[in-house]
């Protein structure tokens, strides 16, 4: 797995063993521990326990979030993406944080530590992170809000060609946010007193998130960086767009890497509004490469590959010829 | 200086869960005394509490608890109480409608809070074990907001956006009486407008059988005979929780909410015994210099005085103090105001008794009686020269004192006032 961190991946074992087969009193035990939540809930934790089954691990775990969420808060978890954000969008404090914590452990049998929860930002970051806990893989990285300012420090696209308001950034991809506000120059021309965000500028705010994952977010070889400038558009394929998107309408992007080897990194990415899809693209592809070896920061011990504070502004350019 | 009023009361208590049944109770002389069903064990000395109706809170997680629907609780709210903080809460809501207290009266820089209970040795006794059964990260994060002594103001400040004062007081019996003096400081001072007095206790096993460990408790198991102070067959006192919560505000505000006092807090004195750990001093000296002070400070002489709300417990040692410490404030100056304990009708309320004590003071204003000192077959004849009134007296008071005692040899007197 490229994705993982190496430092996180240390003295993560696999736990899980049928040494002791689950029994009428296990099984006592786990309705009293999941009294509040809903059957389901129940009967995934007990075909986990039983078989050791790591698909069964989900449904538990949203089980368990839901159960410690405010009733009205509640909806939001049952068509949830995995973006969905435990403090803004469901009300977890630190406190139910731990709750969760306690009762996930109890339920299938494992230990997390404090400094492994920190980062757990989204529902799809639990998720991720209790399946590896349980398969015994290394952690992937944590979820890393980027906000404006970041995403303008970093990114050799800048305003008003740029086309992400916020987004976060995991080991496997990125999310992002953009509204329409109307003041974008070609919104005048794009169409003739009708307003319509052009599919190719909606392929290019896809990119841009790409391009912020690779800057942000992309695991590279220990000690090396990418290069603001190095990175180009390739090629996409199996591009759609589904839904007239106009101001007003807040995309919700995401890109995932399909594909990552230096020096083409292979993506697939789609913009959402609300629940519809606007557009799909199979395939985005950047060249990338990395920056000189000289002007590397020196990687810190488990630290991000990528120094984020390092002074050596990029230069900006345009980067997606698109 | 401020002149301060009492404007809102709620009650969870023994004798009733709002004012109005409170009221009741204490003018018809009802007790809220029963056989409690964790006592009923061979190896419980002690029989008798005065008991909390309509709420149930015997598992320590408070998810399992129930309480009237009225209510509305999140859980947010709920998971990091004791009992206590429940009867606190509700006892709040209460207090804040019956003032008529807009949110933003509630939640601003001079609104404070001070509250006063021994903490939940229930939910401590539990957290600890499981502490030491199963180590400690598998235990509750609330473990210690919910238990510690302070659990009371960490609670109701954080669920009501309290931003003014808050503290929490502890002196034992005298905790809450003392909260209320504090906050009529802070008012009349004018560094705050409005204070929020809360004083609640658990009042279950945890919180009230240790002290049959000091020999403390009545060991009668009629619940109507088990709380009689003053009687000469007293045998010790019947523990109780519950909460109780006061809005105290200051004249300015009275007037621009145009709101209706029950009283005013006229004043309040405090002094200490520096005797013994445990036993109040023979003569009451602590109890008599507080009460010297508070009429000092309400600028009462003691012929002045209509009723003592008095601390009288029940014990056989304590009853005996505070008599003599009257007759020598009152009864040497001339003067013979109705005495009784209302502590006979719903037990001692330990850290809420000062609190709960004095919202009963500020219901005999407004409903125009003052409540008897129940259960008294035989007058200790310590009590010769002193008016404990056996029966309610109808009729609105001008002055009432209440007193508060608790270990240590604290002592706390306060002086309301007609509005």
């Amino acid at each position: 797995m490229p994705e993982a961190s190496q430092s996180a991946a240390s003295g993560n074992k696999p736990f899980f063993s049928l040494a002791k087969p689950f029994g009428p009193e296990d099984e006592a035990g786990l309705r009293e521990s999941l009294k509040r939540c809903s059957p389901s809930t129940f009967e995934a934790a007990v075909q986990y326990r039983k078989t050791g089954n790591p698909e069964h691990v989900p449904a538990v775990v949203i089980g368990v979030i839901e159960r410690f969420v405010e009733p009205d808060l509640r909806m939001k978890l049952k068509d949830a993406d995995d973006d969905l954000r435990l403090i803004e969008d469901l009300g977890v404090d630190s406190l139910t944080m731990m709750e969760i914590v306690i009762l996930v452990e109890d339920v299938l049998q494992l230990t997390i530590n404090n400094e492994e929860l920190r980062n757990l930002r989204t529902v799809g970051d639990v998720k991720t992170f209790i399946d590896c806990k349980i398969r015994g893989l290394p952690l992937p990285k944590p979820t890393k809000f980027v906000p404006i300012e970041r995403i303008c420090a970093v990114m050799p696209i800048q305003p008003p060609f740029l086309f992400l308001n916020e987004a976060s950034v995991s080991s496997t991809g990125a999310n992002g946010k953009y509204r329409i506000t109307g003041q974008e120059v070609f919104l005048q021309g794009h169409f003739k007193d009708n307003p319509v965000m052009p599919a190719s500028i909606m392929l290019e705010a896809i990119g841009q998130l790409a391009v912020l994952f690779l800057l942000e977010g992309a695991p590279t070889e220990p000690g090396m960086v990418i290069s603001p400038s190095t990175i180009f558009f390739a090629g996409c394929e199996g591009v759609r767009a589904h839904r007239v998107c106009r101001p007003g309408d807040l995309l919700t992007l995401s890109v995932k890497t399909k594909r990552m080897k230096m020096p083409l990194a292979t993506f697939e990415g789609s913009i959402r509004v609300g629940q519809e899809k606007a557009v799909i693209a199979e395939e985005i592809t950047l060249t990338f490469g990395y920056a000189a070896a000289a002007a590397a920061p020196a990687g810190e011990p488990g630290g991000l590959p990528h120094d984020p504070a390092a002074p050596a502004a990029p230069p900006l350019r345009v980067a997606i010829n698109g | 200086m401020a002149r301060v009023f009492i404007t809102g009361l709620g009650f969870v208590t023994s004798i009733g869960n709002d004012a109005a049944a409170v009221a009741r109770n204490l003018r018809d002389l009802r007790h809220g005394i029963e056989l409690y069903p964790p006592f009923q064990k061979p190896e419980c000395p002690c029989k008798v509490a005065g008991t909390i109706k309509e709420f149930r809170t015997d598992s320590p997680d408070p998810e399992d608890w129930s309480w009237p629907e009225r209510y509305t609780i999140k859980r947010e709210h709920i998971r990091s109480m004791a009992p206590n903080g429940l009867f606190a809460h509700c006892a709040f809501l209460q207090a804040v409608a019956d003032a008529r207290l807009e949110e933003k009266d509630v939640s601003n820089d001079d609104s404070g809070l001070y509250a006063a209970s021994g903490g939940s040795p229930f939910l401590t006794h539990h957290h600890h074990e499981r502490l030491l059964k199963v180590g400690v990260a598998r235990c509750s994060p609330m473990g210690i907001v919910s238990s510690i002594v302070g659990t009371l103001n960490f609670n109701l400040v954080a669920a009501f956006r309290i931003r003014g004062a808050s503290c929490g007081f502890s002196s034992a019996c005298a905790s809450s009486a003392h909260a209320l003096g504090y906050a009529f400081d802070d008012i009349s001072l004018g560094r705050q407008k409005r204070m929020f007095v809360v004083g609640a206790e658990d009042g279950n096993y945890d919180a009230i059988m240790p002290f049959a460990a000091m020999r403390t408790l009545s060991l009668q198991s009629d619940p109507a005979l088990a709380s009689r102070p003053f009687d000469t067959g007293r045998d010790g006192f019947v523990g109780t929780g519950g909460g109780t919560v006061l809005v105290l505000e200051s004249e300015d505000e009275v007037a621009r909410r145009g709101a209706r006092p029950y009283c005013e807090l006229a004043g309040w004195g405090q002094a200490s015994d520096g005797y013994n750990v445990a036993i109040s001093h023979p003569e009451g000296s602590g109890l008599r210099l507080a009460t010297e002070r508070a009429l000092r400070s309400a600028g009462v002489a003691p012929g002045g005085v209509d009723y003592v709300n008095a601390h009288a417990t029940s014990t056989p040692i304590g009853d005996i103090s505070e008599a003599r410490m009257l007759r020598a404030v009152f009864r040497d100056a001339g003067a013979r105001p109705a005495i009784s304990s209302t502590k006979a009708l719903t037990g001692h309320g330990l850290s809420l008794a000062g609190a709960m004590e004095t919202g009963f003071c500020a219901l005999a204003f407004r409903e125009a009686f003052l409540p008897g000192s129940a259960h008294i077959t035989h007058l200790d004849p310590e009590c010769d020269g002193l008016n404990i009134i056996r029966a309610t007296v109808e009729g609105r008071p001008d002055v009432i004192v209440k007193n508060s005692s608790g270990f240590g040899g604290a002592n706390v007197s306060l002086v309301l006032k007609k509005a």
